[in-house]
């Protein structure tokens, strides 16, 4: 992977200063059942197309970000800062 | 709320049996050499909160809107911290520094475009922080990696004749 | 012997350049490479060949085959027809058993039938499994090319630098030169890497010789120039490469004496030399073709022309003896020749591109594929785009002659038309499949002369069309690259502590923990271990991960991201906190001290903390709260002091009372230190009455010669992590990462104190749930050997002759003369006493399980 990566705050850099954290998911409002749970904890839609994801600027600012990006030809068509309280999260 | 002394430097203090000795984590690799100087003890405070609203005699660096490292003279670190505005942290001591001469050296340090400095980017394979002067850069990155990156400037100088 | 001086030649006839090649002394002249050098001595065989050892000729002479690969210097596979002569160089041929005329593994050649066809290791060698040592030695002597000298140590240094330009243009000739000067007026900034040391030019940068090894994403160009790699990032891409002369394929094709026309055209026009004394040509285009006049400038007579435009002979095959040409046979008739120029045409080199993201499609007209499609950002010019002059489409090959030897598609791999009809008969009828199994294309050729001419023949045998065969994925690199220049400088990132210098200089044993380099132990680990029990030890844990979460929601964050409570904590007072993610999952533990109303101190695992403070910092992003994290684990050094003498050592250093009543256990005090302002965190970190010194790592070397000079009589030593790990055992700390792994939650690992489910959220909440629902399914828990035995790390617990658990941390601990460890068990296990039988050296040995700490089990030396 050599693609650059457009940081909303320090500008286009080689994805190399950054790390994913893979695609975006919703974290639950309340108590959802084990099927609910093991869908958000595990289940991953791994499109083979536009996916929005986490990025971090590991070796830069050091922000967390959204990018959306085309998972066949890393292509990154948007990249953002998130919106406080989103309600979006991954497990990790 | 603590004042977080103990991150401070420069708040050590000689007494009738102690003297604190500011040790440079560069002081090693560097011995010997005059082509890189250290500036490990620079003052270097950041700051958290709303940038613009700094208003002091110091250099700054604006890493996000949100964040900045101000640089000054080790002397004036405990005037700048009381003046500074948001949340004010030392990393004089977290933060080893290093200035070199040439834009070839830093090419073959990183991939950051040297057109667009200051900036935050990945320098010797280590997060860092990078000004340009010229044709002389200084370099701010984690002390604990400053044994290293002494290391691999000094390889690098000595490969460019 | 060269010609009198040629018009264009390179040579400098005034200076000599004297080397060494198979013990005798060789001269050429500067401009001269090894291999005209080589040529003009009367050289002619070059290599032997990959598998059958066959002797080997200049085909290409431009560095686009791997019919002159030898040894320079030390440095294996080195193309000698474009490598320059250095005076005094050292140069050896390869893959030989004595010596280029007499190598005697050329025996496969003419009597190892039965080792050649391809895929016969594969076939053969895998039974029986016994005899796979043999195999390998013999596998690992037939495989690859070339020498290296294991102990060569650092001979050359490998540089990497960051380029950037407007415009790339690859490749120097014609179209590569008028591109980059039209660019360059037009007032863009160009660099121009050609491979053959195109000159310099006043209008833009010419980077020569230097190869470019591929096009990557984001206009990433790396280009090799010999001992610096280095990584252009380019707005626009100019592939300027040029076409690829082609080889025909008939019988004996690979024979020494049979040439590429661009061989004959520089040996003669470049280096004077005169390439043989009868010379048949075979063209299918003008090029070829044009080199008759060449020849015949040279004293050479070109004895029979054939233009496959107009009459493609059925028969071609050339005969020889030692490997060397002798005659040519077309169509029956039999001439006699020392010299064959063969042209198929001129390909495209269009790697690049397709690399790049170009389609590749087949122009069935001129019998080439041709580059289409390209990417905003990159342009062909020239042949590389496919423009050139007409030529006939060869045959796929020709037949033979009566006694004719073996025809080549691959001379890389010595793959031979045979080998490519039964790969299709056993079902590789996919161009894909059939270059795995016949590596076709693999060699260091890089399909340049073997991809074009193996489609054709795979396209014949399964009677269809190239277009339909389709090409094969072109990948980096389009140019061979050493490895040490990929490897570059070849330093680690490294992180050391600011007391490192001085463990290092007590003789301490230093290991890796991720990035970090710590001392294991200094002198021996268990008596560290005892010196904490008994008196006082000093450990350097500076790696600790050390955050700061400040801010009018910094309470609730951290009871987010923790099972833990923290809002009631008193100011000044410190927690053990365990990290969990949404899965339940033990991510890290650590210690949360409270600085303030708003403030916490927070510390994680050495090798945990990168992430910790990265996942601290992302829900931070999720959630928006007001609570700042800011990262200080290079900004302070630590320091562990331990054992029941540490109280006495502390309270000649520090400015506070040291008594219980000063600093009492799980305390956070700010104080001086020798001098230094320090953050005292007073925890179990060994389990001994201990104190954690928090502070500016500058005095990381000052603090610790203090602590070492000031407690000199009281018997202190330092201390390194595995007598860390004994004491910590002793204690039942678990170690994220050992004692946990995916599957580990709190309440399963023994902590159910750390999780306040009746909390209205945190991270991890439901899943603790659910286990709580669910009931254990197995337990982390203590074991005490009766007969003293370690067993190892990861050792099965056995019970009723069927596993029920693992082993996963085991010590022997000097202090209680006894083997003791952690255990994943079944819950009917997890009972203070129950016996369990552990696997050691293929029996059993027995333990008893524990709940409690080995050592200390009520904390009566943590408090005291
Ligand atoms: S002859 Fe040197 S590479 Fe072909
Ligand atoms: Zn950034």
């Amino acid at each position: 992977m050599s693609f650059l990566l457009n940081c909303p705050n320090c500008g286009p850099r080689d994805v190399n200063e950054f790390a994913c954290a893979g695609e975006v998911t919703s974290r639950p409002k309340a108590l959802p059942d084990l099927r609910g749970l093991t869908d958000y904890v595990y289940f991953r839609r791994n499109v083979a197309g536009v996916q929005r994801e986490w990025w971090y600027h590991r070796f830069g600012c050091e922000i967390w970000f959204l990018a959306e990006r085309d998972t066949r030809t890393n292509e990154v068509l948007k990249t953002e800062l998130p919106q406080a309280s989103a309600g979006t999260s991954s497990a990790g | 709320m603590s004042e977080l002394h103990f991150l401070s430097p420069d708040r050590a203090r000689s007494e009738d049996l102690f003297a604190p000795r500011f040790a440079s984590p560069l002081a090693r690799v560097l011995a010997g050499t005059t082509s890189v100087l250290d500036l490990s003890q620079l003052g270097k405070i950041e700051v958290r909160g709303d940038v613009d609203a700094i208003d002091v005699e110091a250099e700054v660096v604006r890493i996000t809107p949100r964040r900045a490292l101000v640089l000054c003279p080790y002397e004036q670190c405990a005037e700048l911290r009381a003046r500074l505005p948001g949340l004010v942290i030392d990393m004089t001591g977290a933060l080893a520094g290093l200035e070199l001469e040439g834009e070839q050296a830093m090419r073959r340090l990183t991939d950051l475009d040297l057109e667009g400095l200051p900036a935050a980017g990945k320098v010797a394979e280590v997060p860092a922080l990078v000004l340009r002067d010229g044709s002389r850069f200084r370099i701010f990155f984690p002390q604990e990696f400053a044994h290293y990156v002494g290391e691999v400037v000094l390889d690098v100088l000595e490969g460019i004749e | 012997m060269r010609l009198p001086e040629q018009l264009n030649e390179r040579i400098d006839r005034s200076r000599p350049v004297r080397f060494f090649f198979a013990g005798r002394v060789v001269e050429g002249f500067e401009g001269d490479t090894i291999g005209s050098a080589l040529f003009a001595s009367g050289q002619r065989v070059f290599s032997r060949s990959f598998k059958y050892h066959r002797r080997r000729g200049l085909l290409c002479c431009s560095g686009g085959c791997p019919n002159c690969m030898m040894r320079v210097d030390g440095v294996p596979n080195v193309r000698v027809c474009t490598e320059p002569v250095r005076e005094g160089a050292h140069v050896h041929a390869q893959n030989v058993l004595g010596s280029l005329e007499h190598d005697l593994l050329a025996a496969v050649d003419h009597f190892g039938g039965p080792f050649t066809p391809v895929g016969f290791y594969y076939r053969t060698m895998i039974r029986p499994r016994s005899l796979w040592p043999l195999y390998e030695r013999f596998l690992r002597n037939v495989a690859g090319l070339g020498r290296l000298d294991k102990h060569a140590g650092r001979t050359r240094r490998f540089d990497t630098e960051h380029r950037r330009t407007e415009v790339l243009v690859i490749g120097g000739g014609r179209s590569g030169r008028e591109a980059a000067r039209s660019a360059a007026a037009a007032g863009r900034q160009v660099v121009l890497v050609d491979e053959r040391g195109a000159p310099a030019d006043g209008a833009f940068e010419v980077l020569a010789p230097a190869r470019a090894i591929g096009i990557y994403e984001g206009g990433l160009v790396p280009v090799d120039a010999g001992n610096v790699l280095y990584r252009f990032r380019a707005e626009r891409i100019v592939v300027a490469t040029g076409a690829l002369e082609q080889p025909l394929l008939f019988p004996g094709n690979d024979l020494v004496g049979v040439h590429l026309p661009g061989a004959v055209r520089r040996l003669v026009d470049e280096w004077s030399i005169k390439p043989g004394e009868r010379a048949v040509i075979v063209s299918a285009d003008e090029r070829g073709l044009a080199v008759a006049d060449k020849l015949e400038r040279a004293g050479t007579s070109v004895v029979e022309r054939i233009d496959l435009r107009s009459a493609p002979p059925r028969q071609l095959a050339a005969r020889g003896s030692r490997g060397r040409l002798r005659s040519v046979v077309v169509d029956g008739r039999e001439i006699e020749c020392d010299l064959l120029v063969m042209s198929g045409g001129r390909q495209p080199a269009y790697s690049l591109l397709a690399q790049a993201g170009a389609r590749v499609e087949y122009d069935a007209e001129r019998g080439i594929f041709v580059p289409s499609d390209l990417p905003s950002n990159v342009e062909a010019v020239g042949s590389a785009a496919g423009e050139q002059e007409p030529a006939a489409v060869p045959a796929a090959t020709f037949e033979g002659a009566e006694g004719a030897g073996r025809c080549f598609v691959c001379v890389c791999e010595d793959v031979t038309e045979k080998d490519v009809k039964r790969a299709i008969a056993e079902g590789f009828d996919s161009i894909e499949l059939g270059k795995r199994y016949t590596t076709v294309t693999m060699g260091p050729c890089q399909g340049r002369l073997c991809h074009v001419p193996s489609i054709r023949l795979f396209a014949r045998e399964n009677e269809t069309d190239e277009k339909a065969i389709g090409t094969t994925t072109a990948r980096p690199p389009w140019a061979p690259v050493s490895l040490g220049l990929l490897a570059g400088r070849g330093h680690e990132p490294t992180k050391r502590t600011s007391i490192h210098h001085r463990h290092e200089e007590a003789g301490a044993t230093m290991m890796w923990t991720g990035f970090w380099r710590r001392a294991h132990s200094y002198e021996h680990a268990a008596n560290e271990a005892l010196n904490v029990h008994r008196g006082v030890g000093v450990i350097d844990v500076s790696t600790l991960g050390k955050l700061l979460v400040q801010g009018p929601d910094a309470a609730r964050f951290l009871e987010l991201l923790y099972p833990n409570r923290f809002g009631d904590m008193k100011v000044g007072r410190i927690r053990y906190g365990v990290l969990g993610t949404d899965a339940g999952r033990i991510m890290d533990d650590g210690t949360i001290a409270r600085l303030g109303e708003d403030q916490y101190y927070v510390t994680t695992t050495s090798t945990g903390a990168d992430t910790v403070i990265e996942w601290f910092e992302w829900w931070n992003a999720v959630w928006g709260l007001d609570v700042e994290t800011v990262n200080l684990t290079g900004a302070l050094a630590a320091v562990n002091v331990a054992g029941p003498r540490s109280r006495e050592l502390l309270g000649r250093l520090a400015q506070i009372d040291t008594s219980n009543e000063g600093i009492s256990y799980l305390d956070a005090k700010e104080t001086y230190v020798a001098g230094v302002p320090c953050l005292i965190l007073r925890i179990g970190f060994v389990g001994e009455l201990g104190y954690e010194l928090h502070f500016a790592s500058p005095y990381g070397e000052y603090l610790w010669d203090a602590l070492l000079e000031y407690g000199a009589d009281l018997g202190i030593r330092p201390f390194g992590l595995e007598p860390q790990r004994i004491l910590r055992l002793e204690k039942m700390h678990i170690l994220v990462g050992q004692d946990t792994d995916s599957e580990s939650n709190v309440l399963e690992a023994g902590m159910p104190w750390i999780a306040k489910l009746d909390k209205e959220d945190f991270v991890g909440k439901w899943a603790l749930e659910h286990v709580q629902e669910r009931g254990f399914r197995e337990q982390l828990v203590g074991f005490e050997m009766t007969d003293g035995v370690v067993p190892a790390e990861g050792g099965q617990i056995v019970l009723g002759g069927r596993p029920a658990g693992r082993v996963t941390s085991s010590r022997l601990s000097p202090q209680l003369g006894r083997a003791i460890g952690m255990a994943w068990v079944r819950p009917e296990l997890a009972h203070e006493g129950a016996e369990i039988d552990i696997k050691v050296n293929g029996g059993f040995a027995r333990a008893c399980v524990r709940l409690k700490p080995f050592f200390d089990p009520e904390g009566e030396r943590l408090r005291s």
